[in-house]
């Protein structure tokens, strides 16, 4: 046996018989739905983008400012005689 | 269909796009086609009633990125519902259930042989069984549907000559193994 398997059915569905699957007011509000959870998850996904920027500008900035402030307490040596900045 | 109906349905989807209140005069147009298109695929009327609902949605959620490539909005919708019954069976990992009509089965072995019988369709089906789906599925929409090679290769996604080599193929093997008139009008 294949993937699939071929069945013989009665009759082709009638207008009358898909009528009670036939809904557009449910896929419309099913449309709405998805569309408000994927402003939400668009909303949400740049929330996430511009937190991590905020945290990357801040972790770089604070770096900075070690750099900074251990060059300025670097000691420097002259002649053998260590010497504080 | 003509021209002037395909620019009409067009103008309809262009509407949609802002307001998808519009869809509605495509949904009660396509519904039956489309629910029998699944209803084929599953042989099942719940479930072609719940993939056909869920194909509309889809249809709906993505208008914005459809594009007009000639052929009626019919052929995406096809292709949209095609997406969602592979999606079906390979999240339930069952067999694909191709349920077809008695009827058109009987009207398609009038036209192709001069004495069939309940036997043969018998035989035919157990044949068609071993096929290749994608073969199935190209014959489905070829003699079921009454789709030309243009419109499968869209539906399916495969180039229109691979559409026109799978039909040829699969009527070929009928051809040899049950002695059936079938045309291939490539």
């Amino acid at each position: 046996m294949g993937k699939h398997e071929i069945r013989l059915r009665k009759q082709r569905f009638t207008t009358r018989g898909s009528e009670r699957f036939r809904n557009y007011g449910s896929v419309l509000k099913q449309h709405e739905e998805e569309k408000r959870i994927k402003v939400i998850i668009k909303i949400f996904t740049y929330f996430l983008i511009i937190a991590a920027l905020i945290l990357i500008f801040a972790v770089v900035t604070r770096w900075e400012q070690n750099q900074d402030k251990t060059a300025n307490n670097t000691s420097v040596t002259i002649n053998g005689n260590p010497q504080t900045k | 269909m003509t021209d002037d109906e395909i620019r009409k349905e067009h103008d309809i989807i262009e509407k949609s796009k802002k307001d998808p209140h519009a869809f509605g005069d495509i949904y009660e147009k396509y519904f039956d086609q489309i629910f029998n298109y699944i209803l084929r695929q599953t042989g099942d009327d719940e479930l072609a009633g719940d993939l056909c609902s869920q194909t509309f949605v889809n249809a709906l959620n993505n208008l914005s990125r459809y594009e007009f490539r000639g052929f009626p909005f019919s052929s995406w919708l096809y292709k949209v519902a095609g997406n969602e019954v592979n999606k079906h069976y390979r999240k339930h990992r069952g067999k694909i259930i191709f349920s077809i009509e008695e009827l058109k089965v009987r009207e398609l072995m009038e036209q192709t042989s001069d004495d069939w019988d309940e036997e043969l369709i018998e035989r035919l089906i157990q044949y068609m069984n071993e096929l290749p789906t994608e073969m199935i599925q190209v014959l489905e929409l070829r003699f079921f549907e009454d789709k030309d090679f243009r419109e499968i290769a869209f539906i399916l996604d495969i180039t229109e000559s691979g559409a026109k080599m799978r039909t040829y193929r699969a009527l070929d093997k009928l051809r040899t193994n049950f002695n059936l008139k079938m045309k291939y009008d490539g």
